[in-house]
């Protein structure tokens, strides 16, 4: 064997001017070689083509040079021919006139003697990609899949997947899907047989909706025949090729157990195998087969914790996280079964952060009696930790476990050392858990108030935690008695406080600690009730304005609004649906997993929502944002905070409801304020609102869809999504409207994008979508088509359980919302017909 | 669709792409740009290796001074795509001689080109297996076995290699003198707390083998591992043997190894690779024997004044001795002066990894050393409380000794032409993450 070569070159980086003087001193000098036949010629070529080569990689366009290139071609020697067919592939797309020239010699090279010239040729002929030489393709292609040696059907195998991609139909045309399936079932060589399979499930998959015959096919490829024939050639292949097959298998529905044991067996051992890939993938066909057998599944968790324990061990953190990921889909999705296995996630000082947060998940997830103190003890070393970001996670972990109800005393305990600490961030995450802590554990008050009373507030700077120490001055000012002190002096820096939901709690608990001692807190009452209705934020005017009136009212029925008995929350609310978690699952050993969504959520373009539509670069910030949204509306459910003005911000008016079961804090008297305020704010819209209420009530809305109404609405319509954003903050809410939706409504609704389809063509725009199942979220635009360039923006929350949406509309045009809510009622019931 | 990738990119650590494939078309060229815009120049870098830009998802993994990211448009799979760049890795070193870094990149234009069309084909990866690839990617090696000019030779039959059954091995080599060298390594990760108890303790051990060994010999590897020991004792109806067995968490072999014989004898049999490969992995938790024991005592006196005491001891055999052991006491960063004392080797103060560090050259077995250092710091406004203590950190290698205690029982070479063989087994135990919270 010829030991490493090692390829010297000139200068280890060449320069990198424009290239033009270098580019035509190439070209003469490869001119003057190509017909030179003189010994020697070939190294004196070989040191021209690196050149080109080094050029055309720094980036110099070299593409002039093409034609004494092709000339030069016309040489028996190999590494010559590689470099040029590595030039022809990097040019013949931008130069498809050039690419014609060199049609010749590659066909004449797919013809060679030796069969690594025949596959590099054919190689180099598929990979051109013009449209218009696919003519050229099919005979060489259809050749080498016969070819004798295997290196070329390999190759050629994979150019018809290429050719399917120039031209679907030139690759049916020719019959080469059949040949490939033919192919797979008889040739000896496992490469080819491999690479068979990869184009024929890539290209039956693509084709599986446009025919009845390529649903068909791709359902051979999964019948039991095709299964069992890779399962026992399986060792063939190598790593690459049976992480693919596995794959495949994967999805094989097994005909009864027999079947199931059967795939198990033979595929045991490649739970051994040193490539990491493998392994996971043979976990996957592990665990999809065994979804229906409850204890069989379960005792695959037990084999299958071994290989992976190891898989994290070994190779870079990257791979340690790809695999960890998957870990951490099976721990979340069966804790009880790795609780013994803690000590694995401990973190190690060098881990990356990203690796440190999952396993700080996983720790917080396989928590239980057992092991508790072991691993809250491990939690509460990180909190020291450098890593800020994860210090803070590690915190929010020991509240986690707090409130899974494990040795809830221990841990208050510990949670009250880390308020000692003294560290601003430790502080800060401490208190909004201790907070959520006595909203589930109020026994536990006595307590945690004698520590929180200690805390200055002048350290306290963040606003989560700002607001809940607030919340807990105004929940136990009767326990604290520094309580109206403190809060008044935050009153006086009002105008220094920046977050609005600071300011928000600030209202509540002057108002709860009013209450509770009148004398001590009149003044300080005043002041914020002052400030607040002085206050530039809608909320917090409307919250100082609602107190204040309430007061004015009756004291009594205030005490009632603002302080009422409450109930310890039980159950905060779980982030993901499980129909999300097990669509997760089903994707295994994918992206899915470690992104920890669904693929269509970042695979389709359409629901990346509007905002991604454009691909370049310029936006892709915005792209950034949007994507960030989706998900946002879906975690605000499971916001453990009070309705922080964050959320009302996003109009989430029935989250708000939903997300706290059994609490009705003032938050949720004030949260359905919104839509009072804004009725007051536009009049007109009060009646109509009355009237379809009445509508619904009797159930005609439905029967009676509004006659087809005369505005018209602008179907080329377009807003960027900036002016949406700014107009939605602007204009007040003209209609804010519950309206059912039709059953067949609720069947086609499975993704946002149909019901965004439907809406376009009543010429009603989306602009951003979001959720799953069973919320969506839409904010949609139209325009009036009568030159005014007159806008309606409309959010729509639908709950596909209940069968209702939640439309809020504003208008440029506010008089004309009533006719455009018509509209939309009427385009809205008819979706789903 | 399980794509390992649309387009494979290597840039230097200034966002510079330095070579580049795209496989398939789904992704735009200028992709990249993206990366370097949302990732490279931003604190997004080394928060996740894995990331989504405008439909795009990123992986993207360091060697030494290059990135390599991969981009893929679909969902794709992920551990596969990391081990596919890994294994890539492994393969250049293997050409390049060793290095892989910017430099052997700029070198090597044309050959990267051709491995990267070779290894992966239209985003599937096809053959990545160094020994193969080496008999017909040369770039020295001038002309191709098949070529023509070459008739006179015995074409050697390379494309079954590249595929075939036993992908891993040529048929027909001869060695004068037929060798084994056998190493077993074993890294020992160990985290203890400040009160000395051993909070996580394991070994990942990996057999690593060099075969000079002519024609196509079959291997045989007995470990003294408690199932290999039980199936032998059970199929020579024998008592096991007294001494130490050792229980394998967990073992992952190279593809030579033939799993379904492992599986019912329990014996690692194999055709070797040619040279040097991995043969297996393994991991084990139960009954590892710590070669060392730390035992730090850190006293903040005052503000300004710190007392570090570090004693270590050595407890494995007194014969044995360990090679290049270093201690790592992180200290505050407003260190100010170090003065230290000794019993062995020599100590001073990194100031670039804020860390007392302790070397010593030659450790032998049953020995104590301890070093007591004095650290005086700068004193600041900012209170000495926010100073949080990482972990003490060891280095150390340890011939002729496991952790695990595994040994190797017999390593049996058959060939059909029954030449003799010298085989060679060697020992080694280094510090893997070794840390010891103070």
């Amino acid at each position: 064997m010829a030991p490493p070569p090692i390829v010297q070159q000139k200068s280890s980086s060449p320069s990198q001017p424009s290239g033009k003087s270098e580019v035509s001193d190439l070209k003469l000098q490869l001119r003057q070689l190509a017909g030179s036949r003189a010994p020697g010629a070939d190294d004196s070529k070989r040191d021209l083509f690196k050149r080109v080569i080094s050029y055309m990689t720094v980036g110099i366009d070299v593409s002039a040079a093409f034609s004494e290139m092709v000339m030069c071609s016309a040489t028996s020697d190999i590494v010559l021919k590689k470099m040029c067919y590595l030039y022809v592939g990097n040019y013949a797309r931008c130069h498809p006139d050039l690419a014609l020239l060199t049609i010749n010699f590659l066909q004449k090279d797919c013809r060679d003697v030796d069969p690594m010239i025949r596959g590099l040729a054919l190689r180099s002929l598929c990979s051109l990609r013009v449209p218009n030489l696919v003519e050229y393709l099919v005979s060489p292609l259809s050749s080498g899949l016969e070819d004798g040696s295997p290196y070329v059907r390999m190759v050629a195998v994979l150019g018809v997947l290429k050719l399917y991609h120039i031209s679907a139909t030139t690759c049916f045309d020719s019959d080469f899907p059949a040949s490939l399936k033919n192919l797979m079932l008889t040739d000896s060589d496992a490469q080819v047989v491999a690479n068979c399979l990869f184009v024929l499930q890539e290209i039956w998959n693509l084709e599986a909706n446009k025919s009845e015959e390529a649903n068909r096919e791709r359902e051979t490829l999964l019948s039991k025949q095709t299964i069992y024939y890779l399962l026992n050639r399986i060792k063939e292949f190598n790593e690459w090729a049976q992480c693919l097959i596995l794959e495949l298998i994967s999805k094989y529905i097994p005909s009864d157990s027999n079947d199931i044991f059967d795939i198990m067996n033979l595929l045991e051992d490649r739970l051994q195998h040193a490539n990491g890939a493998v392994v996971l993938a043979t976990i996957k066909v592990f665990l999809h087969l065994t979804m229906s057998m409850t204890d069989v599944h379960q005792q695959v968790y037990e084999r299958l914790k071994a290989p992976l324990l190891t898989l994290v061990g070994s190779g870079s953190s990257e791979q340690s996280y790809a695999v960890l990921s998957h870990l951490h889909l099976l721990v979340m999705r069966a804790p009880m079964l790795f609780s013994s296995d803690y000590k694995h996630f401990y973190c190690q000082f060098s881990d990356p952060s990203y690796i440190k947060k999952l396993k700080l998940e996983m720790l917080t997830a396989i928590a239980n009696e057992s092991n508790t103190y072991e691993i809250v003890t491990e939690l509460c070393e990180y909190a020291g930790n450098v890593d800020v970001p994860i210090a803070r996670e590690s915190i929010r972990a020991v509240g986690k476990i707090a409130l899974q109800q494990y040795d809830v005393n221990a841990i208050v305990d510990r949670l009250l050392q880390f308020l000692e600490m003294e560290k601003d961030y430790v502080t800060a995450e401490t208190l909004v858990l201790v907070k959520d802590l006595l909203r589930k554990y109020p026994q536990w008050s006595h307590d945690c108030i004698a520590v929180v009373g200690n805390i200055s507030s002048k350290n306290v700077q963040e606003p989560k935690a700002k607001a809940a120490l607030i919340w807990m001055l105004g929940e136990y000012s009767k326990d604290m008695p520094d309580a109206p002190y403190i809060l008044e002096n935050l009153i006086e820096n009002w105008d220094d406080e920046n977050a609005a939901e600071v300011r928000l709690h600030l209202l509540t608990a002057a108002m709860k600690c009013f209450l509770k001692r009148p004398p001590e807190t009149q003044k300080a009452l005043g002041a914020a009730l002052a400030a607040g209705v002085a206050d530039s934020h809608q909320d917090v005017h409307d919250r100082a304005l609602l107190y204040y009136r309430l007061l004015q009212y009756d004291v009594s029925v205030a005490e009632r609004v603002v302080n009422p008995p409450k109930q310890a929350v039980s159950v905060f609310a779980d982030l993901q649906s499980s129909e999300v978690k097990d669509r997760i699952f089903d994707e295994f050993n994918t992206l899915s997993v470690v992104y920890q969504k669904p693929s269509y959520m970042f695979t389709d373009k359409e629901h990346r929502g509007p905002f991604e539509f454009s691909e370049e670069i310029g936006n892709l910030s915005l792209d950034q944002e949007s994507m960030d949204n989706a998900p946002r509306f879906d975690e605000s459910d499971k916001d453990l905070l009070l309705g922080t003005s964050e959320r009302e911000e996003n109009g989430g008016t029935s989250i708000n409801g939903a997300a706290t079961p059994g609490y009705s804090a003032p938050h949720d008297y004030n949260s359905s304020l919104v839509p009072l305020s804004s009725q007051t704010q536009s009049e007109p819209a009060v009646t109509s609102q009355t009237s379809f209420a009445i509508d619904d009530l009797l159930g005609l809305s439905m029967l009676a869809a509004p006659e087809p109404p005369s505005l018209k609405l602008n179907s080329k319509a377009a807003l960027d999504p900036g002016t949406f954003q700014r107009k939605w903050g602007q204009l007040g809410v003209s209609i804010s409207q519950e309206i059912p939706i039709s059953p067949q409504g609720v069947g086609s609704l499975t993704t946002p994008q149909a019901l965004i389809r439907h809406m376009q063509a009543n010429s009603i725009h989306c602009i951003a979508s979001g959720g799953q199942s069973p919320n969506f979220k839409f904010f949609l635009f139209a325009q009036k088509d009568d030159g005014s360039a007159s806008f309606f923006l409309v959010e729509c929350i639908v709950n596909t359980s209940s069968a209702k949406a939640q439309v809020k509309v504003k208008a440029d045009d506010a008089s004309a919302s009533e006719a455009f809510f018509a509209l939309f009622q009427s385009a809205l019931s008819k979706f789903g017909m | 669709m399980p794509v390992a990738a649309s387009a494979i990119y290597f840039l230097n650590l200034r966002g510079d792409v330095l070579i580049n494939r795209l496989y398939r078309d789904d992704v735009g060229g200028n992709m990249v740009d993206a990366f370097r815009i949302h990732i490279m120049q931003t604190k997004e870098l080394g928060t996740c290796p894995v990331r989504q830009i405008g439909g795009c998802s990123f992986l993207y993994m360091r060697i030494s001074n290059v990135y390599i990211v991969i981009v893929v448009s679909s969902n794709a799979n992920v551990a596969c795509a990391f081990k596919f760049v890994a294994e890539a890795v492994v393969l250049f070193k293997s050409y390049f001689g060793g290095a892989f870094d910017e430099d052997a990149i700029r070198n090597n234009f044309v050959l990267i080109y051709e491995l990267l069309d070779e290894i992966m084909d239209f985003g599937y990866p096809q053959n990545l297996s160094p020994e193969i690839l080496k008999l017909y990617i040369t770039q020295e090696g001038v002309r191709s076995p098949f070529s023509s000019k070459h008739s006179d030779k015995p074409v050697p039959n390379a494309t079954l290699q590249v595929t075939g059954a036993v992908g891993w091995r040529r048929e027909g080599l001869l060695y004068k003198k037929n060798e084994v060298f056998l190493d077993i390594v074993e890294s020992v990760n160990l985290l203890m707390s400040s009160k000395g108890s051993v909070l996580r303790c394991d070994v990942s051990g990996k057999i690593l083998m060099k075969c000079f060994l002519s024609g196509m010999p079959d291997l045989k590897l007995g470990l003294n591992d408690k199932i290999g020991l039980e199936k032998e004792s059970q199929l020579k109806s024998r008592p096991i043997k007294s001494g130490k067995t050792i229980e394998l968490d967990d073992v992952t072999f190279h593809q030579c190894v033939n799993l379904t014989r492992f599986n019912s004898e329990k014996t690692v049999s194999f055709v070797p690779p040619d040279g040097e490969f991995e043969l297996m992995k393994y991991r084990i938790t139960e009954g590892v024997n710590l070669p060392f024991r730390v035992l730090p005592t850190i006293k903040e006196l005052g503000r300004t004044r710190m007392e570090v005491n570090v004693k270590v001891k050595s407890v494995f055999g007194a014969k044995m001795f360990a090679l290049g052991v270093v201690v790592k006491v992180p200290v505050p960063k407003q260190t100010a002066k170090t003065s230290f004392q000794v019993t062995s080797g020599r100590a001073k103060y990194n100031a670039s990894i804020d860390c007392l560090v302790w070397k010593i050259k030659k450790f032998p077995g049953q020995t104590e050393s301890t070093m007591s250092a004095e650290v005086e710091l700068i004193s600041t406004m900012v209170e000495k409380k926010s100073w949080t203590r990482p972990p003490i950190q060891m280095e150390f290698q340890v011939p002729m000794f496991t952790a695990s205690g595994l040994r190797v029982r017999f390593l049996k070479v058959w060939e059909k032409s029954g030449y003799n063989t010298v085989e060679w087994v060697r020992y080694i135990t280094k510090a893997g993450s070794y840390e010891i919270r103070c």
